[in-house]
């Protein structure tokens, strides 16, 4: 309970964020002192998992080589990937557990702090019940690390309250995905990218959020491929688009029954594809009756015409791809924007073919991987359901309990910060998770976090939310640990270790498991490395939907990844799903699901007429908490600024460089403004990447989506203000 | 590398500062001592090849040739002979009723024939104005840097035998 | 070298800065970066574009040299210039009519993009193209970039001058050189 134990000062010169720019030893060190060895594996960020081998000297990681044979990204990286060997032997990095003090953070042994967190846990269950203690975990975890802390949450501290960070990336795709197909999975591998003739890309900042996936579209067009992009930003990868249509925030959906409709009218769907591999089909075509362009026009802001074209495109093509990303599924209809996506490749018959499909571009480094096998409040490994009988059975049998033992469904991610603000909620375990600034509505958060009775954080840097733990426990960076990932294709792909944890800091399966052992359930958790973690997942996920049956280490070393579902080891992986439109549901067939309008959550009126909408640059990476530690990409955008157009500039009174003042009905911040063209007037853009004061998470709101409980980041009301000069 | 500037037409300075690598001719110092220390070392053993052929060098064999009678020639008179082979002019002189000397007639500085003069009794080269004694060949004036060869004479029946030479 | 040739196309650059962060990592010149980066006009448009050295093949910075620092390999590759002859006076900065070389003052010494060369010259590839995530950047092999629809054209004019380059700029197909003077467009009786 209460506020950090330091002024934010203080903890920031103690624990940093601090600036690394060199690697270890200055830059000349590597040339008089080389490298033992090259070690394959994963860049720690996105979801697309580009293939990269650390340079390795004694215990340290020192650099990075490309690795050009992935077939990924071919030896491409981004500037996070570049630079992101800086966070190993970083000043910052906490090298033993920390406890609270009257003061500050002291450094503790691992066996007082264990015993503490373990005490405190076991105190807040048997007072107030065991769901009263929450876990949280993260989709930048291995999948064996994901799979740990769902079997944690549920039979070592037996409460049903385990979510993760990815509930604010994946889940609206993913709800659609499975209501649609079954399966919550892109349905192709990337090189079916460069054979569409259409791509239609939804809400996706391909260029700063998904770099490497920019070659694969750029040689689409090569081919003789067109780009569609919707978007309310004029992002990078909109020079090249071929139609634009630039979307009001929030109404995404009109625009997508819209081009629905107009293929309807015009006949372009394919109707043989509809009566072989959908149900549903009747219900939806009467739904988007009465969206004819210029309705949608009305709705949306995009020119009728746009919208005709660029349905007539896409159904005309005889291969097209639909791509989606935040843009349309961070919003209170996420789940029905992605729905009537999905509807409008069924009606085309742009499913399940080479080059023909739609897929949603995974953002988080394992936002695949983490959301298969129990890390999320509803889920079991495969990707099986809590509720369904037949997976408790199988995933109880695994774990050696009773199906009964197996909690029911808990609260999603904003939900559990919401029950610890009521308190009902009295203690939480969090891992690669930093709510302080990723959750929306970030005063909530902050008075949450200071009423909680029991926090203890995992992390390997002091992020913003571990300020407020009462012990932070130092765990693993990504390279300390072995494991597997899923990418946003659906290939599994292997985390090699590159080197051990520093000082006094463990990997984070080892904490897990000793937490586990306190907790008097030792003989659940008999793991001495990852990969006795990973054979169990293969049975626990066997048959299940995202069946990992038939993968093993060596065999993604073998094949350059393995894409699930992998049911036997002799089965190669499923590259491409809905093969000859045959979906994963019991009858095989497709859903066509109606979609209905509804307005955002935080509409726009008098006193807040802009729509605000936030997303990312490339050069940081969700909180921040890494790549605001690394000096040479905090240079390349190092403030958060609010983008205007000039014409909503002008009429503000604001020039460029000006400090703006953003209110919006939970709180205000100020900021640098960018006088930019490239956004719709409408509209301003802030990116998240930052805490405290410059946090567009305090200005956002907690309004979720009722099916997937995603928060609606994309859309909220504000007014802008000229400030004076910021404090 | 060289596409636009036709060779030939290039000033000096061009040529001897090339910005293009293939076309310089610059030395560097490993080159250089590299030069330095091969050319040694061929002189060295240039040397060590010398000296080895001087240590297993042996002494020449000279053969026994009949120069001339014992009254061939009158007092002060000369014969020119070969020894010990063809392209080896000698001379022999009669410097009294029974004496006799014989030398190389290779004068000893520029390689000119020697020849006896009767009114000073001495061996004369015509070239540098050198003179020799006619009694040992030693040198009494001149450039010649040595004294003349001279033939060792013997009497044998009644003629004059040569048996071989002494270096001056 | 070992047929690979590199090629600019700054209509796919996406200004990740990828090549920027990457090229200061390569063994030649560690922690100085190379790429000249820029936002082409941020207020009017998110066009960003990333240039490397264009290895001129007649060099102008090495033609101004006052202490022939600066030399062209055989392999084409034009070089940062030679430390134990560079003055530092800042010839080169100003000749080049790309703008290319960087006059670093604390190390005294002109540096610029020689193409990653320890890695070139070893049969791999740059870092700055080994990178870049959209390929605005590339070294591969004619045949490869044969496929794309821009063409690659290495004539430049300036005014009078002419500059070839042994990097090839991708140009619209059936443009076989920029020019940068408008002295070059018009028409003058």
């Amino acid at each position: 309970m209460a506020k950090p134990p330091a002024p934010v000062e203080t903890l920031i010169e103690q624990y940093g964020p601090h600036l690394k720019y060199t690697p270890e030893g200055g830059w000349q060190e590597e040339s008089r002192h080389p490298a033992d060895g090259l070690v394959k594996t994963h860049c720690c960020f996105c979801g697309q998992q580009c293939g990269i081998q650390l340079k390795v000297r004694g215990q340290k990681v020192i650099g990075f080589e490309p690795w050009e044979e992935f077939p990924f990204n071919r030896g491409m990286l981004c500037p996070k990937g570049v630079k992101r060997y800086m966070q190993n032997s970083h000043p910052d990095r906490l090298l033993g557990p920390l406890l609270r003090t009257s003061e500050g953070f002291s450094r503790a042994g691992w066996e007082e702090a264990l015993d503490f967190t373990v005490r405190r846990l076991t105190e807040i269950q048997e007072r107030y019940g065991k769901d009263a203690v929450a876990v949280y975990g993260g989709a930048s975890l291995t999948t064996e690390k994901s799979y740990l802390l769902g079997k944690f949450a549920r039979v070592a501290l037996g409460t049903r309250h385990i979510d993760y960070n990815g509930r604010l990336c994946m889940v609206s795709a993913g709800h659609a995905y499975k209501a649609a197909f079954g399966v919550d999975r892109s349905l192709m591998p990337w090189s079916d990218i460069p054979k569409a003739q259409v791509l239609l890309v939804a809400g996706a900042n391909i260029g700063e959020c998904a770099p490497i996936t920019t070659d694969y579209i750029w040689r689409c067009r090569d081919n003789g491929g067109k780009l569609i992009v919707i978007d309310p930003r004029f992002t990078p990868i909109v020079r090249n688009a071929d139609l634009y249509l630039p979307v009001r925030p929030g109404t995404d959906l009109a625009l997508l029954m819209g081009m629905l409709h107009v293929v309807l009218r015009d006949g372009l769907e394919d109707r043989e594809f509809i009566a072989q591999h959908t149900v549903g089909f009747e219900a939806v075509a009467e739904s988007v009756k009465p969206y004819d362009p210029r309705m949608a026009a009305e709705k949306t802001g995009v020119p009728p015409e746009a919208i005709e074209r660029a349905a007539r495109w896409f159904a005309e093509a005889d291969r097209a791809i639909a791509m989606h990303a935040r843009g349309i599924e961070h919003h209170s209809k996420g789940v029905e924007n992605c729905q009537a996506l999905i509807n409008l490749c069924l009606a085309t018959g742009n499913i399940g073919r080479e080059g023909a499909g739609c897929t949603m571009i995974t953002g988080q480094g394992n936002g695949q991987g983490g959301r298969e096998h129990g890390q999320k409040c509803d889920q079991l490994p495969g990707q099986r359901s809590l509720q369904d009988p037949e997976a408790r059975r199988h995933v109880a049998q695994v774990w050696g309990i009773h199906p009964d033992e197996i909690p029911q469904p808990g609260y999603t991610a904003v939900e559990i910060m919401e029950a610890i603000h009521r308190g009902e909620i009295k203690g939480l375990l969090s891992i690669c998770f930093n709510p302080l600034v990723s959750l929306p509505d970030a005063n909530f958060t902050r008075e949450a976090l200071e009423k909680i009775e029991f926090l203890a954080v995992i992390d390997f840097f002091l992020s913003e939310t571990a300020r407020y733990a009462d012990v932070v426990l130092a765990g693993s960076l990504h390279e300390e640990e072995e494991g597997v990932g899923c990418t946003a294709e659906g290939r599994i792909v292997h985390i090699n270790k590159a080197v051990d944890p520093p000082g006094d800091a463990r990997t984070d399966s080892a904490i897990i498991c000793d937490l586990a052992h306190r907790l008097g359930k030792g003989r659940y958790f008999p793991y001495s490395e990852p990969r006795e973690i990973f054979e169990e997942l293969r049975e626990a996920s066997r048959g299940g939907i995202a069946d990992y049956y038939g993968v093993t280490y060596e065999k993604i070393d073998r094949q350059m990844g393995v894409f699930w579902p992998c049911p036997s080891l002799d089965h190669p992986g499923t590259p491409r799903l809905i093969e000859g439109g045959k979906s994963f549901h019991p009858d095989g067939k497709c859903r066509f699901i109606v979609t209905e309008w509804r307005e955002s959550g935080d509409p726009v009126d008098e006193q807040y007429p802009v729509y605000l909408t936030t997303g990312r640059v490339v050069s940081q990476y969700l909180s921040g908490t890494q790549t605001r530690r690394i000096g040479g990409l905090v240079d390349i955008y190092p403030e958060p600024r609010v983008e205007i157009h000039p014409r909503l500039a002008e009429a503000n009174g604001i020039v460029d460089g000006d400090w703006v003042t953003v209110t919006t009905r939970r709180s205000e911040i100020t900021l640098q403004a960018a006088v930019v063209k490239t956004i719709r007037p409408d509209t301003v853009f802030i990116p998240y990447h930052w805490p405290e004061d410059r946090s567009a998470n305090r200005l956002t709101h907690r309004t979720l989506d009722p099916h997937s409980k995603i928060p609606e980041f994309k859309v909220s009301a504000c007014r802008l203000r000229k400030a004076q000069e910021s404090a | 590398m060289k596409l636009f500037r036709p060779s030939g037409t290039d000033p000096l300075w061009r040529d001897e500062f090339s910005i293009f690598k293939a076309e310089e001719r610059y030395v560097n110092r490993r080159q250089l001592t590299k030069f330095l220390t091969l050319t040694s070392l061929a002189m060295f053993t240039g040397n060590i090849w010398i000296a080895i052929r001087a240590w297993f060098h042996k002494d020449p064999v000279y053969p026994i040739r009949a120069v001339a009678g014992l009254e061939e020639i009158p007092v002060g008179g000369v014969k020119i002979f070969d020894y010990p082979a063809a392209n080896h002019p000698c001379i022999l002189v009669r410097t009294g009723p029974d004496s006799y000397a014989a030398y190389s007639q290779i004068c000893t500085h520029l390689s000119c024939a020697v020849f006896y003069s009767r009114d000073q009794n001495r061996l004369e080269c015509p070239c540098h104005e050198g003179y020799f004694s006619v009694h040992d060949g030693s040198v009494i004036q001149g450039p010649p840097p040595r004294p003349l060869a001279r033939v060792v004479l013997e009497r044998r029946g009644g003629e004059l035998v040569a048996t071989g030479m002494l270096q001056g | 070298m070992f047929g690979l040739e590199f090629y600019v196309d700054p209509s796919r650059c996406i200004g990740c800065q990828a090549c920027l962060k990457a090229c200061e990592e390569c063994e030649t010149h560690r922690g100085y970066s190379m790429i000249n980066f820029d936002f082409i006009d941020r207020r009017e448009t998110t066009a960003t574009a990333a240039y490397v050295c264009w290895h001129c093949d007649d060099p102008t910075c090495a033609e101004v040299c006052p202490a022939d620092a600066i030399k062209k390999g055989e392999d084409g590759v034009v070089h940062s210039s030679l430390k134990p002859r560079c003055i530092a006076c800042s010839n080169c900065v100003m000749a080049c009519p790309f703008g290319i070389p960087k006059m670093m003052v604390p190390e005294q010494q002109m540096m610029k993009c020689d193409m990653c060369y320890d890695r070139t010259s070893a049969g791999k590839r740059p870092m700055c193209a080994t990178v870049c995530p959209s390929q605005a950047l590339a070294y591969v092999t004619p045949e490869e970039i044969a496929r794309r629809r821009e063409k690659p054209a290495n004539t430049f004019y300036f005014g009078k001058q002419q500059v070839t380059s042994k990097v090839y700029l991708m140009m619209p197909a059936g443009q076989e050189s920029l020019s940068i003077d408008v002295l070059d467009y018009i028409w003058e009786g």
